[in-house]
């Protein structure tokens, strides 16, 4: 029985893995060939199969003047604005959630909860809605096509997935943390940054994983708001399309476009695993 | 270490709708710096609102708290200098045993080498020597709330330690030798202790002054011995003793006697006033006796079951449809048949509307 369950186990992981590396296997395969290899059908062997050509990331740094495609720059242009917004959301979306899980707010029949639930509709429209009046904003403040535009844009769309998240994390942990830290002679900030805020890195870490996730990958609104100045990553990977689709610049940018997002789950697997986003508390 | 005296204290969770509910109702009282005090009573009725209260997370929505009769109830919780153990241990996760126990003296801003000695003592008496250097997290349920307890300990001059049911998570062996060392620090130190719970062994054999409370109004306080033998209300009698005081609807039948199925039982109670009125008697099950020689305050019963219950036997006897549990001294032989109890009648407590005469 338990050798059974041993096989099953471990066959249906390697199927799991097989089913989530194959994909990056063949992008990075793709990344090496050229137009001959890749119309000849599949093949994974580099050498053997095909013969691995640098064309496809070549092309990623060249100026656009030499035939390529610069993405370095987008690339920064992307991990600032993507961080930027990620911490600014996480600082302003955890002291309100803090403040929501803790303090009774009233402004007529406003309550805490439909604060919090004003926070999460923003993510409940479609895009497209705010796509509008989001251009008209930047716009009369002047700020479209720029990378303080972006950040502004992100912080709205991020805040409410740091707030969701560290409502429910704060609500998880018990008031008496910090009332005992009142007692045991904390003011209401000391207790706040000294021992809420320290039990709650795993819901920091949580939250800041979907931010900087959402942010990173998100297009429509770097697509819509920005024109020459400035870019971002998704859209300028996109305009590596052409009439003849370049696989392999294509794969090599999937590839260096996704390394960010695989560095953060390596990290953040390490304290998730340790089993401390549960039982703080008893 | 300070003298606390809760005057006229009074706390609503809606104190501003029109009619507001009242956790607590109005009550003053005063602890005695130094003295160990058991709040008890069941669940909801209020014992947490009070030691909340008196450590300033809720604020009351009337009276005022002194400590050595300076007034304390407008100053936070972080300045009143009092201790407060929760019913689930509460620890800081991140830090490490000592770090836990150092604390609330490091945010006194205490000195080091005051803070080490401290931290060393209370280690030793709550034997977490050999754990203070491990992460707090990684600590059993029961070692966890040691700490809770010590975090409690730690400062000396503080104005009282109020627990909350501390006792819960840990297991019976060492519940009872916390609760021996408690009172052992109770009296080295001096440390005013109040102790919430809703097990009446613990309060009896814990505390000096016991506090019982129902449906946020405080009964009675007084010693042990008085909430045993003269309970304020059929509440406490009910509440307070294993099994509960015999209660009697009955009417008076005389100055001073009433009658139980037919049979006049005499009282020290003068019940003049209240002829032909609906009372209660109640008496403990402790003192009702097989009778030998007495001759009146004698009620003939059936026995029902007598369960052996190691250091007495319990006896459930029915008289009509009446219900009288004794307890009864295991040599004692209880008689198959024609069995007599005899109800003293300086132990009975004659209640009228549910209140001690």
């Amino acid at each position: 029985m338990g050798k059974l369950y041993k096989f099953l186990k471990y066959s249906f992981i390697t199927i799991w893995t097989v089913f989530v590396v194959a994909p990056f296997l063949w992008a990075l395969t793709t990344s090496f060939k050229d137009f001959n290899s890749v119309n000849g059908g599949a093949t994974y062997i580099p050498w053997v199969d095909f013969e691995p050509k640098l064309e496809g990331w070549k092309v990623l740094i060249k100026s656009p003047a030499n035939g390529g495609v610069d993405i370095i720059e987008p690339y920064f242009n992307s991990l600032f604005v993507t961080c930027t917004a990620s911490l600014i959301s996480i600082v302003l979306g955890t002291l309100s959630a803090y403040a929501l899980s803790r303090f009774t707010f009233k402004a007529g029949f406003v309550k805490n909860n439909d604060i919090t639930f004003f926070f999460i509709s923003q993510r409940i429209m479609p895009p497209i809605v705010l796509s509008i009046p989001f251009f008209l904003f930047l716009g009369a403040i002047d700020l479209l096509d720029s990378l303080i535009g972006l950040i502004v844009v992100y912080i709205v769309l991020l805040m409410p997935i740091a707030v969701w998240i560290m409502v429910d994390f704060f609500n998880k942990v018990p008031r008496e943390i910090d009332e005992t830290a009142l007692i045991d002679g904390c003011n209401p900030y000391q207790a706040f940054f000294k021992v809420v805020l320290p039990n709650s890195i795993p819901g920091l870490i949580v939250a800041g994983m979907f931010c900087i996730i959402f942010g990173w990958i998100d297009f429509f609104f770097a697509f819509i708001l920005t024109f020459t100045e400035v870019q971002l990553l998704p859209v300028k990977i996109v305009a590596l399309n052409s009439s003849i689709t370049p696989w392999w610049s294509l794969s090599a940018s999937a590839l260096v476009s996704v390394a960010p997002l695989i560095v953060v789950a390596f990290i953040v697997e390490r304290y998730l695993s340790k089993g401390n986003l549960s039982g703080a508390i008893k | 270490m300070s003298k606390i005296d809760l005057n006229n204290i009074s706390h609503s969770y809606n104190p501003n709708d029109p009619n507001p509910i009242y956790a607590l109702n109005p009550f003053s009282m005063t602890w005695e710096n130094g003295k160990r005090y058991a709040i008890l009573g069941p669940s909801g009725c209020g014992k947490t609102t009070m030691l909340n209260i008196v450590s300033g997370l809720v604020r009351p929505s009337a009276g005022n708290i002194l400590f050595d009769d300076k007034d304390v109830t407008d100053l936070k919780t972080e300045n009143r200098n009092i201790a407060q153990v929760f019913q689930f241990p509460v620890i800081y996760n991140t830090m490490t045993v000592y770090e836990n126990l150092a604390f609330p003296l490091k945010c006194r801003d205490f000195l080091k080498d005051k803070i080490d000695e401290r931290v060393k003592s209370v280690a030793d008496i709550l034997n977490l020597q050999s754990f203070l250097n491990s992460p707090a997290r990684k600590l059993t349920a029961d070692q966890k709330q040691l700490i809770s307890l010590g975090r409690g300990l730690v400062r000396e001059d503080v104005a009282a330690v109020l627990m909350d049911e501390p006792l819960t998570v840990i297991d019976p062996d060492l519940k009872f030798r916390l609760r021996r060392k408690l009172k052992e620090i109770n009296e080295e130190f001096k440390t005013t202790l109040v102790y919430v719970t809703h097990d009446q062994n613990e309060a009896m054999t814990f505390a000096d002054n016991i506090i019982v409370m129902s449906e946020g109004e405080v009964v009675q306080a007084g010693t042990p011995k008085e909430l045993f033998e003269r309970p304020n209300t059929t509440f406490v009698g009910y509440f307070i003793g294993s099994p509960a005081m015999n209660l009697f609807e009955t009417e008076a039948s005389s100055n001073d006697s009433v009658k139980i199925n037919n049979t006049i039982i005499k009282t020290n109670t003068n019940l003049s006033n209240l002829k032909d009125k609906k009372i209660k008697l109640g008496i403990r099950s402790e003192f009702i006796k097989i009778a030998k020689n007495q001759r009146e305050n004698l009620l003939d019963v059936d026995v029902e079951k007598v369960e052996d219950l190691g250091n007495y036997k319990l006896l459930t006897a029915k008289m009509g449809n009446l219900t009288i549990k004794s307890k009864i001294n295991r040599e004692t032989e209880i008689p198959s048949s024609d069995v007599k109890l005899y109800i003293p009648a300086e132990k009975c407590c004659v209640y009228k509307e549910e209140k001690l005469i």
